[in-house]
């Protein structure tokens, strides 16, 4: 009996972590409890098995692996863009965007949705805090999808899939997370998530203007009283044409002149220009620009300049990630500072929320690695490797299982949780099978990012409902009563989302050249739209920051 | 039990003092991270002691917020079963928890760390980076951050004890970031 534990005392371990988990104590302090209970009896047992290579003194590096998860510079991005994210949501940066945009597509079939879904990329191209885009966009665009009777499942829907946007597209903290766990480079993960990120948004665009040709009742335009901005779409237009010569021709000024970010320079010139223009369309009176052209221009140089100053400088190589976080950080104090909306409450709090995710996310990390000291010391990264090497299919075998079970899990549980118990011990397999771990990390970030939408644990789901009205309510524009929003529309309303998900996630899987930057395909500057001006991955990625584990 | 409750309330007062105040190191670690990375680029001014000293306040700033995070009971926790069961039995899951899981995680680590930093501090241990700083402080970091953990772990059971008693009602929130759409606006950070 005793032989018989010893022998199988990983699968014990496991099965009783996960009896631990589930009574729903701290994840942090069962898998801790877990790790240390069951050092002490490996040690009792090593003299029964051969799998076991633990002894007392080994106890002692634990406060050593504490000091490593305190001395790792990636993890500290996780602060820096929380906060970030919580600051920008109080500028009211999301509900400009949403505004403008909103009346720029408003007229069009599906327009407000199309809104939604590019105002949702641009938040998560910035910071990408999921709760806020989705609470954002449920409390300003919700109402008035519904007003003028957009199908209620497709309008929650698109809101809370636009909001997880904000997982896949850099900077996200999944992405840094994995790329920790993963001891891949996060400047790596960012450059390799840009492309599926982006072509996730094409496919939910795609997927809006299907419903407007099949279903054109379930995605009205705004009728003509609604449209508060006057004037045509056509300058701008001129201006976006403009824009993109001016990049062009920035770009092949650039080309020959630095060595990597050609294209970030050039996005960046024509940005300038563009806005230089529209401020002195308004100062001067050229009257060249309508009022709605204006309002776009100068509603998109925020985010816009946050994307450079995150995004960019991480591209270019002039920040680390973690810097990146950080000077994000700053431009948001600094813009809700501009906007007077920085005061001592909103600070003390947006502080509190960052400490105290900071200090449950880290602690789970500190339980997981207290937890694999045992678990590797009893030979339980082999059992696992046993256990997934014996799927049919190789390496495909290997992806499909793997992905499948985050799915499963991802309904079920957080991200954090996954990545710290989960990832770990994947990654040395999908190692052996000279799986690239870039492109494996992008395609656990894509999956997690679908944990957020599945019912019934789905955080976006939940972000949606807490700011969906629950009962019948009067709009204040038309006087009628609008029936509430059930849960079950959102539920269903996810659906469609998801599974546009699993097909970019197969896409992603089928493709691996869509995200590992070194093959990755040579950029054209005109893909290079004035919105999300990072249209491609750059030639080279960042200098890598020191790596971990 | 009014001695101990007591006792509970002087732990709880002490852990939210320093839950209140460790915040502003997120701050302090957000400018000095973004004006380190300026001066490097454009005034070749940087040291390793600078970038140190941003994971020793983040570090500062999770270890000693741990124990504030148990009381504010924001530790993250799986509850598809346990959200079905009835609040006493949750109360004694967490009362063995306690008793069971965190009480020998924190005495095995705060017995692990004392010695680690009291022979870095008594030998000036440097950080191996040129420039860097002593290492000592980090290591009082870990040691100080398990002991308050060890402290607020006494403060909840004696709650929880209390609870079970029906001595006093319950003081503790529910979950911060449970999967509860009323959390929303407090545990809006946790999903970026």
């Amino acid at each position: 009996m005793i032989a018989f534990i010893a022998q199988n005392l990983a699968p014990i371990m496991f099965g009783s972590l996960i009896l631990f988990l589930l009574l729903g104590y701290p994840v942090a302090f069962s898998l801790a409890a877990n790790g240390l209970f069951f050092f002490v009896l490996a040690v009792e047992l090593s003299p029964y098995s051969n799998d076991i290579s633990l002894a007392w003194p080994l106890l002692e590096t634990l406060s050593g692996r504490i000091l490593d998860v305190m001395r790792n510079e990636t993890l500290l991005a996780i602060p820096f863009f929380t906060f970030m994210g919580i600051i920008l949501e109080k500028t009211g940066m999301a509900e400009d965007l949403l505004d403008t945009i909103g009346q720029l597509f408003g007229p069009i079939r599906g327009g407000l949705a199309y809104a939604v879904i590019l105002v949702g990329a641009l938040l998560a191209a910035t910071t990408g805090v999921v709760a806020a885009s989705v609470m954002a966009m449920g409390l300003i665009s919700l109402p008035i999808m519904l007003r003028y009777g957009y199908d209620r499942p497709l309008a929650t829907g698109v809101i809370a899939a636009s909001g997880t946007l904000a997982q896949i597209i850099p900077p996200s903290l999944v992405l840094i997370v994995l790329a920790d766990q993963l001891g891949r480079s996060v400047g790596d993960m960012y450059s390799g998530a840009v492309l599926p990120g982006l072509m996730l948004t094409g496919l939910y665009l795609l997927f809006v203007l299907f419903m407007s040709v099949v279903a054109p009742a379930k995605v009205p335009a705004l009728p003509v009283a609604a449209r508060t901005l006057r004037g045509s779409a056509w300058p701008l237009l001129a201006l976006a044409l403009a824009g993109l010569a001016i990049g062009y021709g920035a770009y092949q000024f650039f080309l020959p002149r630095v060595e990597t970010g050609a294209d970030i320079w050039a996005a960046t010139v024509a940005v300038v220009a563009v806005y230089l223009y529209a401020l002195a369309d308004q100062h001067y009176g050229f009257n060249s620009l309508s009022d709605l052209a204006q309002r776009v221009v100068i509603v998109l140089v925020p985010p816009l300049a946050l994307i450079f100053l995150v995004l960019g400088t991480i591209f270019l190589g002039i920040a680390t990630p973690t810097e990146g976080g950080a000077m994000g950080a700053t431009g948001a104090l600094l813009m809700a500072l501009g906007k007077r909306r920085l005061n001592y409450t909103l600070l003390s709090d947006a502080l509190e929320a960052t400490t105290r995710l900071s200090s449950f996310v880290l602690f789970i990390l500190i339980g997981s690695r207290i937890f694999s000291l045992t678990f590797y010391g009893i030979n339980g990264h082999i059992w696992v490797e046993h256990l997934f090497l014996g799927l049919p299919g190789g390496t495909m075998g290997f992806m499909i299982a793997v992905n499948v079970l985050v799915f499963i899990l991802g309904c079920f549980i957080d991200f954090f949780e996954i990545a710290f118990i989960v990832i770990p011990l994947l990654a040395p397999v999908a190692e052996k099978l000279g799986i690239d771990l870039v492109w494996f990390g992008i395609i656990l970030g894509m999956n997690l990012q679908t944990s957020f939408l599945t019912p019934p644990f789905g955080f976006a789901l939940f972000y949606m409902r807490s700011v969906a009205p629950d009962r019948p309510y009067t709009d204040k524009v038309t006087g009628k009563v609008l029936a509430g929003i059930k849960t079950t529309d959102i539920y269903r309303g996810a659906v469609a989302f998801i599974l546009l998900q699993i097909i970019m996630i197969i896409v992603v899987v089928a493709f691996p050249h869509l995200s590992i930057t070194a093959a990755g395909p040579k950029v054209d500057p005109n893909s290079i739209d004035i919105q999300i001006p990072f249209g491609g991955a750059p030639d080279a990625g960042p200098p890598a920051p020191p790596s971990f584990n | 039990m009014q001695a101990l409750l007591r006792l509970s309330r002087f732990i709880d007062g002490t852990t939210r003092f320093i839950g209140h105040h460790v915040r502003w190191l997120v701050l302090a670690a957000v400018l000095i991270s973004a004006i380190n990375a300026v001066m490097r680029k454009f005034f070749d001014l940087s040291s390793n002691a600078w970038l140190e000293l941003q994971w020793l306040l983040f570090g500062a700033v999770f270890m000693l917020a741990a124990s504030f995070t148990l009381q504010r009971n924001a530790h993250i926790r799986i509850d598809v079963l346990s959200s079905r069961w009835s609040k006493r039995t949750r109360d004694w899951v967490d009362l063995f928890g306690h008793l069971f899981m965190l009480a020998p995680l924190t005495l095995v680590m705060t017995w692990l760390a004392a010695p680690a930093f009291l022979e870095s501090f008594r030998s000036g241990e440097r950080s191996v980076n040129s420039g860097g700083l002593a290492v000592w402080p980090a290591k009082f970091l870990v040691f100080a951050g398990f002991l308050l953990l060890f402290f607020q772990m006494i403060s909840e059971v004696i709650k929880r004890i209390a609870v079970l008693r029906g001595a006093i009602a319950d003081p503790e929130p529910e979950p911060v970031h449970g999967h509860n759409p009323e959390d929303v606006t407090t545990g809006g950070a946790h999903a970026e």
